[in-house]
């Protein structure tokens, strides 16, 4: 049986100018998959991953969530559609400690935010919200650590999350392993390796022993179009990718 | 009956968490006492003068310090308020409740109008525009000729039924019952889940927006929230100074109302008030001390002020608040080393 489809782009079109980011592009990413984007710099990648989360509209071309076509719609309404995201710098609370950001992200879930009275960080039902989503990703024992000291790692640990914390039906993440340390990169690769069946994943990421190992399809991108889509093994002997990206890699 | 024992419990760890805001608070109830005995009564005025623009500068720190919105029009607010006074009394209704209601009214439908669209801009476009709506504000009330314009117009003091405000210390305590109420209700709504959110958009409104929160939303109502509490403001200033003219919203009270706030500590609960209180001592004192050294420039002790307030933003970041703040820790540090 097939995994419905979570994710389904239909001939998605953006041009800058004369520059064209994205060129009629299709794709389906289906519940539970690990969707890997690759493609050289400058492919369009994160432009086509700002246009699946509102930031950018296409030119023309329809995204259907769930079904649903969520073309027009806002950053806000989209997320609340069900899309979590992480950035390719790291989008965090930096004023507020751990927990607190965690809370800031329960609150938003449940949807309660226009209450005046009483407090939030003190609220005992927000606070155990707050410390299952850190407890996701393992972050737990620095609950109380202001954002400020943590570590690049842990900040991208927090930030998907926060991403996580909504129970998205759709997960982008934008090269969640950059400038991450062997551990932090290792420790990453498994959470995320653990979210496999219950989310639809679309993974920008440059690391491509990360790419590979995690992947269960890859959609290869050159300047704005897809010239590949299939299996870590169908890509990796894929003869135009090839030549393309992977060329001086074999 | 237990929701009000909640909301004791919750003023009372407010309270804990804001002791300098409530000692100030404290010393204002108490000051007309010093007053009366030092027989000094002009420092009741002064002090009057503190708490209306201490109450205004609270308000604006709701957008500016807390939401990060550098909002450069809420004199227009102030005087808003006072007019909302003024233009009662010349229609002949005199009840100061109903003259707080009204401003209550018209500044926050006039926040709501002017934020709503102001606050699609942000960055310079944001206080470029805040500043023009200020000012057409301005510019139509000295061109109403009818309420004196320019000139302004003289007012009585407002009427609070049981209350005669010509009664000795009347107004001074019923400046002093807004300053304290406000000052609850705006503890209250910075810690709670909106003013929660509302200082999470100012340290990163993109990761607001993808949590599936509109940003702009919770600005607009930050927004009138501010602008009611400059109008309560604006409506007692009236009858405090029993006159209303257009420069009571006059841009550089914008201007003055930003520098309370930065001077004292930005994004605190008790920032605007303690920079009020040294603001307008400053007002008091720096042409006295200039006229001893150098008698033709005591009506410009702004020379001195000036680099006294770079030096507060140099080196107190977080105002002069912080600069206490950081004394105290330092001073409990050494306590504890020694002991």
């Amino acid at each position: 049986m097939m995994a419905p489809t979570v994710l389904e782009l239909c001939g998605i079109h953006k041009s800058f100018g004369a520059l064209i980011a994205t060129q009629d592009l299709s794709l389906k990413v289906s519940h539970g998959e690990i969707h890997a984007l690759i493609g050289p710099n400058g492919a369009g990648k994160t432009t086509l991953i700002q246009q699946i989360y509102g930031a950018l509209k296409p030119d023309s071309g329809q995204v259907l969530l769930n079904g649903k076509d969520i073309t027009g719609l806002p950053v806000p309404a989209r997320v609340k559609a069900g899309i979590g995201r992480s950035f390719q710098i790291s989008n965090v609370l930096m004023d507020f400690t751990v927990l607190e950001n965690s809370i800031i992200a329960e609150q938003a879930r449940l949807g309660q935010c226009f209450q005046f009275l009483r407090p939030a960080f003190s609220d005992k039902r927000l606070c155990n919200g707050g410390e299952a989503i850190l407890d996701r990703v393992g972050l737990l024992d620095r609950a109380n650590q202001p954002v400020r000291n943590l570590a690049h790692g842990e900040r991208r640990m927090l930030e998907l999350a926060l991403a996580l914390a909504a129970s998205p039906s759709l997960l982008l993440l934008d090269e969640p392993l950059a400038g991450a340390g062997p551990d932090e990169s290792q420790r990453m690769t498994a959470i995320i390796d653990a979210l496999r069946g219950k989310v639809a994943i679309l993974l920008i990421e440059h690391d491509m022993d990360a790419v590979f190992r995690l992947a269960d399809r890859i959609t290869v991108m050159v300047e704005g179009r897809i010239i590949a889509t299939g299996t870590p093994k169908e890509i990796s002997s894929n003869k135009e990718v090839k030549a393309a990206y992977l060329g001086d890699e074999n | 009956m237990a929701g009000f024992i909640t909301f004791l419990f919750l003023a009372r760890t407010g309270i804990r968490e804001n002791k300098v805001l409530w000692l100030l608070i404290a010393a204002f109830a108490l000051f007309p006492i010093f007053t009366h005995f030092a027989n000094l009564p002009f420092w009741n005025d002064v002090a009057m003068r503190i708490m209306l623009l201490g109450i205004a500068a609270m308000g604006l720190n709701l957008v500016l310090g807390y939401g990060g919105m550098v909002s450069f029009g809420h004199a227009a607010f102030v005087g808003i308020g006072a007019y909302c006074v003024g233009i009662s009394q010349f229609y002949g209704l005199t009840n100061g409740w109903l003259h707080i209601l009204f401003s209550l009214g018209v500044c926050g439908s006039l926040g709501l109008m002017i934020g709503y669209l102001a606050l699609r801009t942000s960055g310079i476009y944001f206080i470029m525009i805040t500043l023009a709506f200020a000012q057409m504000l301005f510019f139509f009330f000295v061109s109403l000729e009818q309420f004196g314009g320019d000139d302004g117009m003289s007012i009585d003091r407002a009427e609070f039924a049981v209350i005669d405000l010509y009664e000795p210390l009347r107004l001074y305590f019923l400046i002093w019952a807004a300053l304290a109420s406000i000052s609850l209700g705006l503890m209250f709504i910075i810690r709670s889940r909106f003013g929660v959110t509302l200082r999470a958009i100012k340290s990163n409104e993109s990761r607001i927006e993808a949590m599936g929160l509109e940003p702009l939303n919770f600005k607009i109502i930050s927004y009138v929230i501010s602008a009611v509490i400059c109008g309560i403001s604006g409506a007692l200033f009236a009858s405090w100074q029993e006159y209303v003219s257009p420069d009571i919203m006059h841009w550089t009270r914008s201007g003055e109302l930003m520098i309370i706030i930065i001077l004292g500590g930005l994004g605190t609960l008790a920032g605007p008030l303690l920079g009020a209180i040294v603001f307008l001592l400053l007002e008091e004192f720096l042409p006295l001390m200039l006229g001893e050294i150098a008698p033709t420039y005591a009506e410009n002790w702004m020379i001195l002020f000036g680099p006294l307030l770079i030096m507060v933003v140099l080196f107190g970041r977080g105002g002069l608040l912080g600069l206490t703040t950081q004394y105290l820790a330092r001073e409990k540090s050494h306590k504890t080393e020694e002991g």
